[in-house]
């Protein structure tokens, strides 16, 4: 059930902040080529970190994605070399990547080895996640094991965003793209809405069902 | 027949049973079962000592197999490896089958694979038994190898052994962390030295021991733990049990008999000129008080061998003194004259040390704090005072918290005043918690007494009860001792003994009262006085003495009643005197 349309038919939005809206997010998500396009049809102005870093910062992002995460520091380190050093829990997730890349390869002693060389000695802070991790090894097919979910994409996808967003942050660029922090702003708002209203027979506000609709 | 209460000849019951096992008639005992006719029928029967009679002992229900392995293995712990191979052999019981056997040994010589394999051919018939047992087994080859360095083959143990178990899965966890850093081995860990994570090979077996039937291991020590059992059932049932240094055998059962119980004047203290209406041993054992209708209090010595005598004489109270309280060093004593004052003694000089007062009131009862800073007393317009050694009042609690006669106690841990606040009722009054809480009696109290662990309170009641109150957690009537007689007087109760496992309380008819508190069964009434006895002390330090207070005027010390050599300078067989000078 939508919002009564007479209730926001009035409000007026410039296109240009469309526009932008739809920028950041391509360039949050290194979509290079069509940024380009986008600046050349709409005539706007090219954002200023653009092509270069963006590029770097997309190789980056990707190599982080497939787990060659050895790789990603690299480049990482290439382009803000500071910033693993201060994000210890981001450079902590990384490394584990590449541990669960050995470890789904079955090449136990490399890991093992890799584990008590890179990852040991990160502390005692890290003592705990650390031996989530050792736990894996301990099984032959580490996606029945009770730690799966380290194996499985979503962590690494998970471990690419931060190191995506901990890049941009360092560029003094937002960590988020403006639609996505539009969207998350517009399904609190519409949760509290219905819960205002107080009808038992609304439902909580779904983006899902309403991009549907 | 009464051979079984017969106290005097516990014996022949065992010997019944040798005679039959020895295949003689022990001494011509009258005593023989009816069942064989004559004594000869004994002797006819056939023996069981060859036969295969699978139950043995007089009610059978002792199975010859067990007891014979328990032997064995008892044996074999002792070190008789020989005389334990041959009751294997002689009975034809083996201890351990040939597989169990095989068993341990493997596990003693690090044959892990081997003894896994051996593991499942036991026979148990539990399946997570044999995981169980198999993943303690591999844990141990795991731990082995990583102390060995080899971590690569820890690793495979652990991927394709230990895990396919799917057991312990957390433990499994913990493993897979122990091949980088060896604190997180965990429990195994705790005593060990050094860095080495497996525990050892005995240590294992032990553990393995517990986690396999007994039938199939027998548990180490067993039947030492059997014999344990007995003996520790024996001295609970023994209601006579007073010493220390009881030896206990195993030839017989144990019974004390009356001669560790106090039951014998040992002296006479003639002190006093009036009726001695309280007697206290200090914490200690070496001070006694007395306390008198005559308005003094007495403070006697008890040295080494026992003998009480007079060491000071404290006046000054101008009413009779109504409560006495030792302080927690027993290196000062408080008194209470009735509805006066309360006043402090210094116990090596007999000085007063001070005389606590409250302006308008008269003072009831007094009592120590453990630590020995405060001192707490009873006021006449119902209420409870606490103050410092100074006098100067800290607290009070207002209101019906006692009665003008009471009885006032603090638990040892400073935080419970306990008093008599109505006529039925005891308060326990939470000094912290602020919370107060009482036992309810249907019928008059007149005084109590709090145990040393300060988890009972014996209550004395107008209807010539005792009654014993369990006051940790919730309040329950646990015994009640009977047989004393009161009809006009207070008249006061303690515990004593070893373990204060003995109550014991004066008694209107002259005579002192002791039972046993665990069964209520009374003991001995202990004549001797000739007046209304109206307190009893028992010695904390010497459980073999007693003391008595009476209207006779008279304290009476009670002690054993056999001549006990072991104490330095028996004495005779006479009663001493005591009149203030020394012994007569």
């Amino acid at each position: 059930m939508d919002v009564d349309p007479r209730q926001y038919e009035q409000v007026t939005i410039n296109e240009d902040d469309i526009h932008s809206v739809v920028l950041s997010y391509l360039v949050h998500n290194c979509f290079k080529e069509t940024v380009e396009s986008l600046t050349t049809c709409t005539g706007m102005k090219q954002p200023a970190s653009c092509c270069e870093d963006m590029e770097k910062r997309k190789r980056i992002f990707h190599f982080a994605a497939e787990g060659n995460a050895l790789k990603a520091i690299d480049l990482t380190e290439e382009l803000a070399p500071d910033l693993l050093k201060e994000n210890t829990d981001l450079h902590f997730n990384l490394l584990t990547l590449h541990f669960v890349e050995l470890v789904c390869s079955k090449s136990c002693t490399e890991a093992l080895e890799f584990a008590q060389s890179k990852l040991a000695p990160f502390g005692k802070e890290y003592v705990k996640k650390l031996e989530d991790f050792m736990a894996l090894l301990a099984y032959e097919e580490p996606e029945k094991s009770p730690m799966f979910h380290l194996v499985s994409p979503d962590y690494r996808q998970s471990v690419a965003d931060s190191l995506n967003r901990a890049i941009l942050a360092n560029a003094n660029q937002p960590s988020h793209s403006t639609l996505e922090r539009l969207i998350k702003q517009i399904v609190v708002v519409r949760q509290l809405l219905s819960q205002e209203h107080g009808k038992d027979t609304f439902l909580p506000f779904s983006l899902r069902d309403f991009l549907k609709s | 027949m009464g051979g079984v209460e017969d106290e005097s000849e516990p014996a022949s019951k065992r010997m019944k049973l040798s005679s039959r096992v020895l295949r003689g008639l022990a001494n011509g005992s009258s005593r023989t079962e009816p069942a064989a006719g004559s004594s000869l029928g004994l002797m006819a029967r056939p023996l069981p000592i060859e036969g295969d009679e699978e139950v043995i002992g007089s009610k059978g229900v002792i199975k010859r197999v067990e007891f014979v392995r328990l032997i064995a293995k008892a044996l074999y712990s002792l070190g008789y490896e020989k005389s334990g191979a041959r009751l294997e052999e002689e009975s034809g019981i083996p201890l351990q089958s040939s597989v169990v056997n095989l068993f341990t040994q493997q596990i003693s010589d690090g044959l892990w694979d081997e003894s896994v394999v051996t593991l499942h051919k036991i026979g148990l018939s539990d399946e997570n038994l044999v995981k169980s047992a198999s993943f303690l087994i591999l844990e141990q080859k795991f731990l082995e190898l990583l102390d060995q360095e080899k971590a690569m083959d820890a690793l495979k143990t652990l991927r394709t052994e230990i895990t396919p178990l799917c057991i312990k899965n957390s433990r499994v966890r913990e493993l897979s962390s122990c091949i980088i850093s060896p604190s997180s081995c965990g429990l195994l860990n705790q005593n060990k030295r050094n860095s080495a994570r497996a525990r050892s090979r005995s240590e294992l077996l032990e553990e393995l021991q517990k986690l396999l039937p007994p039938a199939v291991i027998i548990p180490e020590r067993r039947l030492e733990h059997l014999v344990e059992q007995a003996l520790v059932l024996q001295t609970d049932a023994c209601m006579l049990h007073n010493s220390i240094d009881m030896e206990m055998s195993l030839y017989t059962d144990h019974q004390c008999g009356k001669e560790h119980i106090p039951c014998r004047t040992l002296q006479i203290l003639q002190s006093h000129n009036d009726e001695v209406w309280l007697v206290q041993f200090s914490h200690n054992g070496k001070y006694l008080a007395s306390a008198s209708n005559d308005r003094s209090a007495i403070i006697w010595e008890v040295d080494e061998n026992g003998s009480v005598s007079l060491k000071h004489k404290l006046t000054g109270h101008q009413k009779p003194i109504s409560s006495v309280c030792w302080s927690p060093d027993d290196r000062q004593l408080l008194t209470c004259g009735v509805g006066e004052t309360v006043r402090r003694w210094d116990v090596s000089s007999g000085e007063c040390l001070r005389v606590y007062e409250k302006v308008g009131h008269g003072l009831i009862s007094c009592a120590w704090f453990p630590d020995g800073k405060w001192i707490c007393y009873g006021v006449s317009d119902r209420s409870i005072c606490m103050c410092d050694l100074e006098g100067k009042e800290i607290e009070c609690w207002k209101g019906q918290r006692t009665l003008s006669i009471s009885d006032l106690e603090i638990t040892s841990d400073g935080k419970q005043i306990i008093s008599i606040c109505r006529e039925t009722a005891i308060l326990l009054l939470d000094r912290e918690a602020k919370y107060e809480r009482m036992i309810e009696e249907n019928q008059t109290i007149t005084s109590f007494s709090l145990s040393k662990d300060n988890r009972y309170l014996l209550v004395n009641l107008l209807n010539q009860e005792i009654h014993l109150w369990d006051i940790k957690g919730d309040f329950r009537l646990v015994a009640k001792y009977k047989g004393l007689k009161r009809s006009r007087f207070v008249i006061r109760s303690c515990f004593g003994g070893l373990k204060q496992a003995f109550v014991a309380s004066g008694s209107e008819d002259s005579q002192v009262y002791i039972w046993h508190k665990g069964s209520g069964e009374l003991i001995e009434p202990l004549p001797g006085h000739s007046g209304a006895v109206n307190c009893v002390s028992w010695n904390p330090a010497n459980h073999h003495m007693l003391a008595s207070a009476s209207d006779d005027r008279t304290i009476r010390i009670w002690g054993l009643n056999e001549l006990n050599t072991r104490h330095k300078g028996a004495r005779p067989n006479g009663v001493h005197y005591c009149n203030g000078n020394g012994t007569s």
